[in-house]
């Protein structure tokens, strides 16, 4: 049998001998892995970013694949970093290879001493800091099947890129521990070939470092899994759902852990019947919620405003995508808001809130969680794409912050203090105390037809304007309560920043280029979007010459509300979109400001 | 006692055929003696969904058409509710069709009544999906509400009933709220219930009606026989009412019942933070 090394094809046009050069040392690193969907990428993607965080460092991954099951191109990245970072790198150091495709898409991206490794079973190319193994043949001899080619490419990654073999082995072991047995050991055997196979090519050992980190007491997740273990220790106990991407997984999340607190998750026919399904469970006296994304939003317009009609407490996770209609499934956008601040017929009040980090979606789906239950009102929990779906390290989630909060809800024992019981009695904050069905002595009625303080339906005209107002001024009431925008930077700094969800990181990296620039810039990060936290965002422009407003959309939504509500600060504002599908990347933002200013 | 929303007067037509129900309703809850504060009843859109709102009763008005899916949030909270979904024809057979058939599926133990008078009689009169050939110029047959829900393989309670006839609904109510209180499932019994000022049908009803009982071969437990009985009856140009579906099996889900059984279930279990300490640190230490 012929052995592997013998077999590779390592193409190097006219580099340096690696021997007769240090490697090149690297502090915050991206690595690009492309090919057919089925590919195995997104295994690749999972197995350096363990390396990295057995290295110490921070990671943050990021995926682009089709709606479809096997087939056409995908792509994942891993950045990993000695410093904090929540967004994708603007430039790749190491692109991986299974397809052509890749090769085209990731070029445009590389850094000047990017490398190229790929997969030459069924293709050569001509490329100067390249190397190509046919990772397919070299596996599908011995191992019996070309389906361990990714495998044995991250095991010439961990070459390329000088990794500890001790640990690089620990972590396709932690990998696949689980299925154990033959596929653990055909995994260890295809990392051996694809690191004898990068050994004995020229150009490739060592041809880089990379830096080790301190980062250890991290976890590694995903915006979908905060918002479901956010709402399990929130108190959340039904959740009904319909499948969606990128949405999907907080369903998937709480069907594994809800249970063992008593909880339901029920998957409906539809959205129309997973709205109405919590509508009904929150009336019941369960605490709820249900995720989504743009489609599914539109069909759940209608029970969102009978919930904010019939003042029946619900959570709503917007896991935004690319619209309209079903636009681009997997891809990123912030597009829903003014749907949202305007959301259906009528007027009724909702608090929209928007996390950026899965930290913050973690703490502000309790917040949501309690806000709907003290103002008996829809939140939605705006998220995006890549704040669902992309991996980071981010700080353990700790439940020291986290508290349940019914309100004003009512058990037996207060019942029977009272001499009667009016569902949407009139009282100083607009919020009317509840007792759900099964309360001895006392029944509720409930209804979406406007009504009196029984629950009668009213077609009185004073009393639709008492009712009117007791449900919209908890916009205004409840202004205190809602999440607090984050201010970062010098109060001196004449630059700011305005934007939200998973934006804040590449703005945050994009101050810190600056910064480096000598441009000192401040950052608001808004967490409540609506109503307009006017009394946190104007003095904020008031303190500055001109602020950017960054956002995924192509009418500036978030500006447009800022201008709607802060007409004095009209002349301040600027947007910075970019709705392509992907989120922005540090530098544009910065370009963007440089052309601006 | 603490007062809570009385009962207001119905809305209906003097004749209309949802008193019926209405009395048939509070008649069997009576008899089944179900608290009142356990009882739930969630109404469509549409003269019968106003139905809650005549009786002392928790109550929903629920958005047009997705009365069940409402009702079936509210069972799968708290499990220990009598739970009953009333609307119409309009409601229930076309912009609530898709939670219809799927309720059937979904098996929680719920009374979904639905009153067909096979008009919109709230906007005046238009077609229904019942309405026959020729009714305000309807050109589209008429569904058949009994014959879809016996084609769906689900250990359901099916039975119709006639307004003409509130004796013989009551004991089919009763015996459909006992089933779901014994959370053996889904009981759905459709009422024909005539509009008086839209679609005067009680004489043709009344001349039309077929009690299935007393047809040959009648085994509410076999769904074939009942499919083909409930047809052919159709076919022959009469209405079958009666029990067209009494299942033997128990339950399929069980969820409801693991959770009537236990201490668990959304409402009853506890949410405050510290009593779950531990399953939460759990369950957060396992993040890796």
């Amino acid at each position: 049998m012929t052995t592997p090394a013998a077999r590779t094809t390592p193409i190097s046009a006219g580099e340096t001998p690696p021997a007769e050069r240090a490697p090149i040392e690297l502090t915050d690193l991206s690595v690009m892995i492309g090919g057919q969907g089925g590919d195995g990428t997104l295994t690749v993607s999972d197995l350096l970013g363990r390396y990295f965080r057995k290295h110490g460092l921070y990671v943050y991954t990021s995926r682009n694949v089709l709606s479809r099951i096997r087939g056409g191109h995908a792509d994942a990245s891993v950045r990993a970093s000695r410093d904090p970072i929540s967004a994708v790198k603007s430039q790749v150091d190491t692109l991986v290879a299974f397809d052509k495709d890749a090769i085209e898409m990731g070029r445009e991206e590389m850094a000047g001493h990017g490398f190229i490794l790929y997969d030459s079973t069924t293709f050569q190319v001509d490329l100067p800091n390249s190397a190509g193994f046919p990772f397919a043949t070299l596996v599908g001899g011995p191992l019996g099947q070309p389906i361990f080619k990714n495998t044995a490419a991250y095991g010439a990654l961990s070459v390329l890129f000088g990794f500890d073999p001790t640990t690089t082995r620990a972590v396709i072991e932690e990998r696949f521990k689980r299925r154990g047995g033959e596929a653990l050991e055909k995994n260890l055997k295809a990392l051996e070939i694809g690191r004898k196979a990068a050994i004995e090519a020229p150009g490739v050992a060592g041809r880089f470092a990379v830096a080790e980190g301190d980062a250890h007491d991290l976890i590694l997740t995903t915006g979908n899994q905060a918002v479901a273990l956010g709402f399990v220790v929130g108190g959340g106990r039904f959740f009904a759902g319909y499948p969606i991407t990128p949405a999907t997984e907080v369903m998937e999340y709480l069907q594994r852990y809800l249970p063992a607190f008593g909880g339901v998750v029920r998957q409906a026919e539809d959205e129309l019947a997973a709205v109405n399904m919590i509508i009904g469970a929150s009336y019941a006296g369960a605490r709820v919620m249900t995720s989504t994304s743009g489609p599914g939003l539109s069909l759940m317009t209608e029970g969102i405003g009978h919930a904010g009609a019939a003042e029946i407490p619900i959570v709503v996770a917007d896991c935004q995508r690319v619209g309209p209609s079903t636009g681009q499934p997997t891809r990123h956008e912030q597009s829903d808001l003014s749907h949202l601040a305007n959301l259906g017929h009528g007027e009724y009040p909702r608090f929209i809130v928007a996390p950026a980090t899965p930290l913050d979606a973690f703490g502000m789906t309790v917040d949501a969680l309690n806000l709907a239950e003290r103002w008996r009102v829809p939140v939605i929990l705006l998220l995006d794409q890549a704040l669902c779906q992309n991996t980071t390290t981010s700080e353990r989630f700790d439940l020291a912050h986290v508290r349940v909060d019914r309100g004003k809800r009512l058990t037996g024992e207060s019942v029977a203090q009272m001499a009667q019981y009016k569902v949407y009695e009139l009282q100083d904050d607009g919020v009317s105390p509840f007792a759900p069905p099964g309360t001895p002595g006392i029944w509720s009625e409930v209804t979406g037809n406007e009504h009196d303080e029984w629950g009668h339906v009213s077609v009185n005209p004073a009393n639709r304007l008492r009712m009117m107002r007791k449900r919209m001024e908890k916009m205004v009431r409840a202004r205190d309560e809602l999440p607090e925008s984050r201010v970062f930077g010098p109060p001196s700094a004449r630059i700011g920043l305005v934007g939200f969800g998973s934006t804040s990181g590449p703005i945050q990296e994009a101050r810190q280029l600056l910064e480096h620039r000598g441009v000192a810039t401040r950052y608001l990060q808004a967490r409540t979007l609506y109503p307009v936290p006017t009394h946190e965002i104007d003095p904020f422009l008031a303190s500055v010459d001109v602020a950017y407003v960054v956002e995924h959309n192509y009418t500036g939504q978030f500006a447009r509300l800022l201008r709607e509500t802060m007409p004095a600060q009209h002349a301040k504002l600027r947007s910075v979109l970019r709705y392509d599908g992907f989120s922005f990347r540090a530098p544009e933002i910065v370009a963007q400001i440089r052309e601006a200013a | 006692m603490v007062q809570s929303a009385k009962p207001v007067p119905p809305i209906w037509c003097p004749g209309c055929g949802d008193f019926s129900v209405l009395a048939a309703v509070k008649k069997s809850a009576q008899e089944l003696k179900i608290p009142v504060h356990e009882l739930v009843l969630v109404g469509g859109i549409g003269c019968s969904g106003s139905i809650h709102n005549f009786l002392e009763i928790n109550g929903i008005h629920a958005l047009h058409g997705r009365l069940l899916a409402q009702a079936v949030g509210v069972k799968l909270a708290n499990p220990s509710l009598t739970v009953v979904a009333a609307g119409g024809d309009g409601d229930g057979y076309a912009i609530g069709m898709g939670h219809f058939m799927h309720a059937f599926k979904k098996n929680a133990s719920i009374l979904y009544i639905v009153m067909n008078n096979e008009t919109y009689g709230l906007t005046k009169g238009q077609a229904s999906p019942t309405s026959q050939i020729g009714f305000e110029g309807n050109v589209e047959p008429p569904f058949h509400s009994i014959l879809t829900a016996l084609s769906i393989p689900a250990p359901n309670f099916i039975a119709r009933t006639f307004s003409g006839d509130p004796k013989g609904m009551t004991a089919i109510l009763s015996e459909a709220l006992r089933f779901n209180r014994e959370g053996r499932g889904f009981a759905f019994v459709e009422d024909l219930s005539p509009c008086v000022t839209y679609n005067d049908t009680y004489k043709l009803w009344r001349e039309k009606v077929v009690d299935v009982a007393k047809l040959p071969g009648y085994d509410p437990t076999d769904r074939k026989k009942m499919f083909q009985l409930c047809l052919e009856a159709v076919e022959e140009g009469r209405i079958p009412i009666g029990v067209m579906h009494r299942p033997k099996e128990v339950h399929a889900d069980g969820l409801e019942l693991k959770l009537v059984g236990s201490t668990l279930g959304p409402v009853r279990s506890e949410i405050a933070v510290e009593p779950n300490l531990a399953a939460y640190q759990k369950l957060l230490a396992g993040l890796a």
